[in-house]
């Protein structure tokens, strides 16, 4: 560049020039804007940890890995809730398939069950996530078009309706496992379709793909009171979610690969809800399912095949 | 000389001033702007929703049997018959005109709703009259109190048959056998024997929707 040449200016003589005068306003504005922009990454609190971020996929860890990602996670939590949880990574047991059944004819619609997955399953209160949503239904009709689950009677259950409690139905042939862009959802040889939620990308094509409106994402972060947390926690089950991930109902995996049963059914008070693994030919299920009259699988003509049936007494 | 390469005097000069003035002016108070909102609080959470009351969390059962008040050691002077009834005389059932039981104002706390139209109305169908402290079915055995499922699966067979395989009442504890032992419960724990029908109950609270509960008309935002 050619030496600039002292021009006759007014300004010359002052200590800056206008154009680098106005060159530093610019800059301020600038650079002021694009700290505004990146203001809402201030509400994001969670990032996650280098360690979390640098962590295998679940189906890759090694026993080694799994004890650091456990440990991790234990701290995670008490950091954040101050309670020591025990978080496990439970695998499928052998000779174990489990199944849901349902009785429309004792569902007295309480919304129990909801409230105590809520409880268990450690799900956001604010805004709030339920993993099973009761329809109200009209008697004479099947047609879950016609279910209402905000109904706010005063006492349940009304004459002329039954009740009809929606959860995962765990498919054999779930549609939410196939359109995952990134295998973060797969189904266990148990028959339920788990979530890593260190893996999800939140990309919500699960939540498109399933028919029953199982999966909720968690929009904004999931607000646990610290004395409601439960601290039994699973490493594919309750353990906390953050911002931006999938989650559903996984049939309590902390507490049914445990050999207990769901919390939905423990809370029931007119013991509609059986669960058991259908491979015992003594268990609940299979006598329900061998010995009861009807029993419907929702949406079959979906090709889905549920693991939760629904059956009627009389 | 040409007038072109004169050099503008005055009022142009006034006139880039007010430019400069103006821009300058213009970035700071954006700058400021920027720095303002930047410092500004996030936005407000939404409404707080109420935590649900516990008793919907309770997954114990709603009535207490004979049994269960034994082990509990509780007051077990409801089934001291004897107390007021005399031995070896069974009490008189009186009817009204309706062939309807009179309860007795001794009683006053059974409701008499066994079986729809009144077809189960007979005290004696379940207690035995020679001995109140205990029950009997239709056959004439003797069942104790604390036998309740044979007592009622005399009557209700099927549903005796579903207890027993799992499939009626509620169930606690463990599926896998193995691991340990399933919570049964027996038939009084649910149903009261004298009206065994389920009461109706209030319902937990309905889910609050980002955008209010159209069948509450509730509001979960301000109206804009």
């Amino acid at each position: 560049m050619p030496a600039p040449t002292p021009t006759p200016d007014r300004t010359s003589d002052a200590a800056m020039s206008r154009r680098s005068f106005l060159r530093g306003c610019a800059a301020f504005g600038g650079l002021t804007a694009l700290a505004a922009s990146l203001a809402p990454l201030r509400e994001l609190g969670d990032f996650s940890s280098s360690e979390e971020f640098l962590q295998k996929y679940y189906k890759e860890l090694t026993p080694e890995d799994m004890k650091k990602v456990l440990a991790r996670i234990e701290r995670e939590v008490q950091h954040q809730y101050g309670i020591r949880p025990h978080v496990r990574d439970l695998r499928p047991m052998d000779g174990v398939e489990f199944v849901y059944a349902l009785n429309l004819t004792r569902c007295i619609g309480c919304r129990k069950c909801v409230h105590a997955c809520v409880a268990e399953n450690n799900q956001s209160r604010n805004p709030e996530i339920q993993y099973i949503r009761v329809l109200k239904m009209p008697h004479g009709s099947m047609d879950v078009e016609k279910g209402d689950h905000n109904y706010t009677d005063k006492s349940v259950p009304e004459k002329g309706f039954f009740y009809m409690p929606v959860q995962c139905q765990q498919c054999k042939n779930p549609p939410c496992v196939k359109v995952c862009p990134v295998n973060a959802t797969w189904q266990e040889k148990d028959g339920i379709t788990v979530i890593d939620y260190d893996w999800c990308i939140g990309c919500r094509y699960c939540e498109a793909a399933c028919p029953y409106f199982a999966r909720r994402f968690n929009f904004t972060k999931p607000e646990i009171p610290a004395d409601r947390l439960n601290p039994n926690m699973a490493y594919l089950g309750n353990r906390p979610r953050k911002q931006g991930v999938m989650e559903k109902c996984h049939f309590c995996i902390q507490r049914t690969r445990a050999g207990k049963y769901p919390a939905c059914l423990e809370v029931c008070p007119v013991g509609a809800r059986k669960f058991g693994n259908i491979l015992d030919p003594n268990s609940e299920v299979s006598y329900i399912l061998r010995e009861k009259r009807v029993f419907i699988q929702l949406k079959e003509e979906m090709g889905t095949s549920p693991r939760f049936f629904y059956y009627f007494d009389k | 000389m040409n007038p072109l390469h004169q050099q503008p005097e005055g009022g142009n000069g006034a006139r880039t001033n007010y430019w400069l003035g103006g821009i300058t002016a213009a970035f700071l108070g954006l700058g400021s702007f920027f720095v303002f909102s930047a410092a500004s609080p996030p936005p407000p959470k939404p409404a707080a929703i109420p935590l649900v009351d516990k008793k919907f969390l309770d997954p114990s059962p709603w009535r207490q049997t004979y049994a269960d008040l034994v082990k509990a050691k509780e007051d077990l002077s409801d089934y001291d018959c004897y107390a007021c009834h005399e031995q070896k005389k069974p009490p008189v059932i009186r009817f009204d005109a309706a062939g309807k039981v009179l309860v007795p104002q001794e009683h006053a706390n059974i409701v008499m709703g066994h079986g729809s139209h009144d077809r189960n109305n007979l005290c004696y169908n379940c207690h035995n009259e020679q001995n109140l402290t205990t029950l009997q079915v239709r056959d004439g055995n003797v069942v104790k109190f604390d036998n309740i499922p044979t007592l009622c699966g005399s009557c209700h067979g099927p549903t005796l048959r579903d207890w027993e395989a799992g499939a009626h009442g509620r169930t606690g504890g463990y599926w896998d056998r193995s691991q340990g032992a399933p919570q049964r419960l027996v038939c009084a724990n649910c149903h009261n024997p004298h009206s065994p029908r389920i009461p109706t109950r209030e319902p937990a609270p309905p889910p609050h929707l980002l955008h209010g509960n159209p069948a509450t008309h509730e509001a979960a935002e301000p109206a804009h």
